[in-house]
């Protein structure tokens, strides 16, 4: 994977990180490298291109719903809940009562599961297996009362759908969410034990500034991470989120290790939101009355951007109807988009090549929601 | 849930920032829901109007956005502009001819950013952005056909040709599905 | 800090494995679980709907064996798990409850063939 340039001053050739590397995803990096130092990265996407936006065009909204979870793997039900929202303002659905409060639990313990993964993740960047095996082990826990509840371990092909949810929660579903929390909450403390090898990998790499995160466009937790106070749940709530308490975590110092206190804390915010729900989860439907399986846009027309806070960021879907079975176009914003193209280009000038994985890492990447 | 007082005071604030964005940008802003503006504005003038808007507090861009109106014969570009002091979304829209598809880049503003999305909307729709120095191909590789998310390049043709085998009897159902 | 590992390592002597010894214990599958297919093809009154709201196309309508065609007459659902995705669709939108997943989730196979899941086995 390297090739030596053709220029005289011997130690320049370039590299990647990636798609072959153990812990990149299905994303890589090409370095310009002068010895161990990188001089210019550039980012090469595309290995995962399935063109969703494409595909939408040929389904009903239904269908979408179960494809919206492949959007990206680490958090299928957050993408299940932007399709479904962006579709029940087109469609002009009343969402139940009881039907929001599932989604936002559902969100939350698909957010919990995605931050667990990125702690992993970062452990198996900086060699820390241990970290790895610990977070993957109890995050299928979450997997497991998502499995119970949605019928799938990883995918819930489209169990928040256009206008509520699939199914009701199943009985003593409740109860099984209220005992993952201590687990949740032990996982957490042993994410954010102030370990000195982790210390040294991730203090002050990859900083980026304030200025610099607002003008690259950066969302979520990396945002949060520069000491931006944004949060798209509280900015611009969505769902049953401007009833509920909850704080949003900001660090100053905006390196790798910030963004990744950052995301740990945001648990416990989150934790909170699922005992504030599961507490007052009314009783009742948990769909719009009368809706059929097969959804159709016929009657719907217009366009809507549709805002939600992944656990990555702000991702959004911009759906255009026009009368049509299937909706006219579909764009969706990936969180990551920002932060694996221009972010990493930027932060990736003259670092040493042993950091590119802490860096890569801590932007909390997901590559299918970059290439759609 | 929000009470009455807090909802008036909100679209109290709405309709104040609608009036000084009538005023500064010199358009005119319409409403479609709590937190969304939208307005329409000549192709020429984007790189104005967005400089604009960004000094105003619109300083994420969020997304930029093709859509391909066949029928119409253009190709409606949609810039999403949220502001993190007034926290509301802004979604700028211009047409620009389908037949000789060219914008000004918007890379003065937001830099790398919209250079991105602007690489994307090149590869998929074709737009070609003047002044952006980076139009190369980000996701499709070796790719020669017409901008394959254009409304008249029809995918399940394209995929049915190059990819599935009619004499293999699982394969044999893709080609009895219309469209 | 050197006492709360020690601690930590003799808790974890005592407590249960995460993991289980696969092959002679299992995990228990909720019941909801998307898994393998399971027909009443009594009750299915071959609408065809389960087929026309399939993503994937995986759902076709087919005869059943000849020797069995004076029973079951009309054209009954054949799923090929090599396209379907489990989404559940069909199972939402049969009005007879004729079609349903179910727990099992073994499928592996090394042949393609053994992928179709016919409506009715031919004796």
């Amino acid at each position: 994977m390297t090739e030596i340039n053709e220029q005289k001053v011997t130690g320049d050739f370039s590299m990647y990180f990636g798609p072959a590397h153990p812990g990149s995803g299905n994303f890589s990096i090409k370095c310009e490298m002068r010895g161990e130092r990188v001089l210019k990265a550039t980012a090469d996407p595309g290995y995962l291109h399935r063109g969703f936006e494409k595909l939408m065009e040929y389904r009903e909204p239904m269908q979408n719903a179960v494809l919206s979870d492949r959007v990206c793997v680490l958090e299928p039900l957050q993408w299940n809940l932007v399709h479904a929202e962006a579709v029940d303002y087109l469609m002009e659905y009343e969402v139940p009562e009881r039907a929001k409060y599932i989604r936002v639990i559902l969100a939350e313990l698909s957010r919990i599961q995605s931050h667990f993964i990125w702690y992993a993740a970062m452990s198996l960047g900086t060699g820390f297996m241990t970290g790895f095996n610990i977070a993957i082990g109890y995050r299928d826990y979450i997997l497991d009362v998502l499995n119970l509840i949605t019928g799938g371990r990883v995918y819930p092909a489209g169990y928040i759908c256009p206008g509520g949810v699939r199914k009701d929660l199943p009985e003593k579903a409740e109860n099984k969410i209220l005992e993952l929390l201590p687990k949740i909450d032990y996982m957490r403390k042993f994410a954010l034990k102030q370990n000195p090898a982790w210390l040294a990998r991730f203090k002050e790499i990859g900083t980026l500034t304030k200025e610099e995160a607002i003008k690259f466009g950066a969302v979520g937790p990396i945002l949060r991470g520069c000491g931006v106070e944004s949060d798209v749940r509280r900015d611009d709530p969505y769902e049953i989120y401007d009833e509920l308490e909850f704080d949003v975590p900001v660090m100053d110092d905006g390196d790798a290790y910030a963004r990744f206190t950052v995301g740990m804390q945001e648990i416990e915010e989150s934790m909170k939101i699922i005992t504030q729900s599961i507490d007052r989860l009314p009783k009742g439907e948990v769909k719009t009355p009368n809706l059929k399986p097969r959804v159709q846009f016929q009657k719907a027309e217009g366009e809507i951007y549709i805002r939600n806070e992944l656990s990555r960021g702000e991702g959004a879907f911009y759906m255009v109807a026009t009368g049509q079975k299937t909706p006219y176009r579909v764009k969706i914003r990936g969180p990551s988009f920002t932060h694996m193209i221009p972010i990493i280009e930027h932060l990736l000038t003259d670092v040493a090549y042993a950091d590119v994985p802490a860096i890569y890492w801590s932007m909390y990447q997901c590559p299918a929601d970059v290439d759609r | 849930m929000s009470t009455m007082s807090d909802d008036s005071k909100n679209s109290l604030l709405e309709e104040k920032l609608i009036k000084n964005l009538n005023t500064k940008l010199g358009v005119s802003i319409n409403f479609q829901k709590e937190r969304r503006l939208w307005t329409s504005i000549d192709s020429d003038k984007i790189v104005d109007i967005c400089t604009k808007a960004y000094e105003m507090g619109f300083e994420h861009l969020s997304t930029i956005s093709v859509t391909d109106w066949l029928e119409e014969g253009k190709h409606e570009l949609v810039y999403h502009l949220w502001s993190y002091s007034h926290k509301v979304l802004l979604t700028i829209k211009t047409k620009i001819d389908r037949k000789n598809p060219n914008i000004s880049s918007i890379n003065s503003i937001w830099g790398a950013n919209a250079e991105t999305c602007e690489r994307e909307c090149h590869e998929l729709f074709g737009v070609k952005f003047e002044g952006n120095p980076n139009l190369t191909p980000l996701f499709l590789e070796d790719w020669e056909g017409p901008p394959p998310f254009l409304k008249d390049f029809n995918w399940r043709e394209y995929v049915k040709e190059e990819t599935y085998d009619q004499n293999n009897p699982r394969e044999k159902v893709y080609f009895e599905v219309k469209k | 800090m050197k006492l709360g590992i020690v601690i930590e390592v003799v808790k974890n002597v005592f407590t249960k494995p995460m993991t289980v010894l696969f092959p002679f214990e299992k995990i228990e599958i909720p019941e909801r679980n998307r898994g393998e297919h399971e027909f009443n093809i009594d009750t299915c009154i071959s609408c065809g709907a389960c087929a026309r709201i399939c993503p994937n196309l995986a759902i076709e309508m087919v005869e059943v064996p000849s020797e069995l065609r004076e029973k079951y007459p009309k054209t009954y659902p054949q799923v090929d798990l090599g396209k379907c995705c489990f989404c559940a669709l069909c199972e939402d939108t049969c009005p007879k409850e004729s079609i349903k997943l179910t727990t099992n989730f073994y499928f592996a196979t090394f042949d393609k063939d053994d992928t179709i899941l016919y409506p009715v086995k031919a004796e």
